[in-house]
């Protein structure tokens, strides 16, 4: 798979990157904040999207919305974050495909998305 | 300065003088009415006595009663003439009382009337100042409850209303100049009262405040690292770096523990601190004891079963607790893990729930381990203390997991305890204060 990973930590995106590439052998493209994803995910073609939430210039909830908006087939969009409120977990269900906890394990990374995927097929 | 009391001291000077001023001059009045009375009544008795007598020669009783009344005749020129009259009845000496008597008739005669006339105007005089007496007191009473209610209860009350709204949290900035005087004094004491504690408690909500975003900070500055870290370390535990020797691995191994242990103090000294600063609200709800004992006792089965310690539950009466039952069982796994960790082998930890004769809930956790001294006994609940004169080298914590226990009891209204005896095993004890059978109506409600 190609994946688009958007997290503003470098340390985080180098785990998940190393977690998802070499345990998994997916893609990935790793960019550090909200605008720059929207970019990529609007003009490369990618497989499913992670989205950390919190992240400068636009939020991954607000990146999500932009992309459906603009995109006429929309790949599923997944995201991370430390918020674990209902209120929280039922936005991101509703906005996007699926939702990470953040820590994550980078070893049950791939798992967990493909989880995710196999809900939405 | 006119302080309340000099005002008050002279206006009930003016009032009263004034008051007894009239009262004294209507006493006089009132005496020279009655003088001028009695007079009058003596003049009638002698007037009679001589109308009677005529120009007889009196006997000697008439004499003697005639010569009584001499002495009380005013005024003196009256009394004179009476003498001269009496003298010439006694010498029995005709010609004078021809000529006396009827000149001393038409005299007093002319008296009487002059002091019924006299009297009449007294009469008036003195009702005129009973009226103004009366009215006088009047005025006091309605001028002292003005005075009092201007000067004494409506600031009063203003202040007392200024109080309350403080109370309240509603409290104004709005000073009234304050009068010069003693309650004056009062309500600009309160105002300066009133400020240093508004100025106190917008310092402890700063301080409030800062402790929070400590809280956030810390929590986020220090979690974000160690995530990264043991993110690291799973990830080359996993094998994406190739086989490791076996010195690597050893090394592997401490890193993660030493990680896993920075991570559980962490999340400990947080949480303690929420608690602390009550930032961790809790979410209390009623529910089911029982289950939650049979929750925990299951979640730590695993542990035991390594230990090799056996769990018992007590038989307990179904029962519903108002708590927050994710915090309540936290503090119950803890001292159920505790009880594990320093059970001897094949011994039992005992978990019971008891209501006492003072209708109080206890949840007991009793094991049979080497006990704790008492001196330790208190020591234990305090923050990084442990009984680490341990012989249990197993025995591995963070030393917060009791006081987090404690905090979260007493933020219920419960309280924690233990009682032991070193050699014979512990009994840690908590309650918790709003409890009901489950079989009641309102359970079946509330499920």
């Amino acid at each position: 798979m190609r994946i688009l990973l958007a997290e503003d930590d470098p340390n985080i995106s180098v785990i998940a990157k190393i977690s998802l590439e070499k345990l998994a052998g997916h893609q990935v493209t790793v960019v550090s904040d909200g605008e720059q994803a929207l970019n990529e995910a609007l003009t490369q073609n990618y497989d499913v999207i992670l989205l950390d939430e919190m992240m400068p210039k636009m939020s991954g909830l607000s990146v999500c919305r932009e992309y459906k908006s603009r995109c006429q087939e929309p790949r599923p969009v997944i995201f991370l974050s430390a918020k674990s409120q209902d209120s929280d977990l039922r936005e991101f269900y509703e906005t996007g495909t699926g939702f990470i906890p953040k820590p994550f394990d980078p070893t049950k990374l791939a798992f967990q998305i493909e989880q995710l995927l196999k809900g939405t097929e | 300065m006119t302080t309340i009391r000099f005002r008050l001291f002279v206006f009930l000077s003016i009032f009263n003088a004034a008051t007894l001023t009239l009262a004294y001059v209507g006493y006089n009045t009132f005496q020279v009415f009655r003088q001028s009375r009695k007079q009058l009544e003596l003049s009638y008795l002698i007037r009679d006595e001589i109308a009677k007598l005529g120009s007889n020669r009196p006997t000697s009783t008439q004499l003697r009663r005639l010569q009584s009344f001499r002495s009380k005749l005013t005024p003196p020129r009256r009394m004179e003439e009476f003498s001269n009259l009496i003298q010439a009845y006694n010498e029995g000496h005709y010609a004078g009382i021809q000529s006396r008597r009827p000149v001393f008739l038409k005299n007093e005669a002319e008296f009487q009337r002059y002091t019924r006339e006299q009297m009449n105007y007294l009469e008036q005089r003195l009702v005129y100042f009973a009226g103004l007496t009366i009215l006088m007191l009047i005025m006091n009473f309605v001028g002292l409850q003005i005075f009092l209610h201007r000067s004494v209860i409506r600031p009063i009350q203003s202040l007392s209303r200024k109080m309350v709204d403080f109370l309240n949290d509603r409290y104004t900035y709005q000073f009234s100049v304050p009068s010069l005087d003693e309650i004056g004094h009062m309500q600009s004491t309160f105002n300066s009262l009133a400020q240093r504690v508004i100025q106190n408690m917008d310092e402890l909500r700063t301080l409030d405040q800062a402790k929070s975003e400590f809280l956030s900070i810390a929590s986020h500055e220090l979690r974000t690292p160690l995530t990264s870290i043991k993110g690291s370390l799973s990830l080359m535990r996993s094998g994406v770096v190739g086989d490791m020797n076996e010195m690597a691995d050893n090394l592997l191994t401490i890193a993660e523990n030493e990680t896993d242990r920075l991570i559980r103090l962490i999340n400990d000294i947080l949480d303690l601190a929420k608690i602390e600063a009550r930032k961790l609200p809790l979410t209390q709800n009623w529910h089911s004891l029982n289950e939650l004992v049979e929750k925990c006792l299951k979640s730590l089965q695993g542990l035991a079963q390594q230990a090799e310690v056996t769990l018992v539950a007590e038989a307990m009466p179904p029962i519903q607790v108002y708590m927050d039952d994710d915090r309540i069982q936290q503090v119950l796994t803890n001292l159920v893990s505790n009880a594990i960790k320093f059970s001897p082998k094949g011994k039992p930890v005992m978990v019971k729930c008891e209501i006492g004769s003072d209708q109080k809930l206890t949840i007991e956790v009793r094991d049979q381990g080497r006990g704790i001294d008492p001196e330790d006994q208190e020591a234990i609940f305090q923050k990084f203390r442990q009984a680490t004169n341990s012989r249990n080298p197993l025995v591995k914590g963070t030393g917060l997991g009791l006081a987090i226990a404690r905090a979260l009891v007493e933020q219920h209204g419960g309280e924690i305890h233990v009682r032991s005896t070193p050699g014979e095993g512990s009994t840690f004890y908590f309650t918790l204060p709003e409890w009901r059978f489950s079989n009641s109506k309102n359970a079946e409600v509330a499920a």
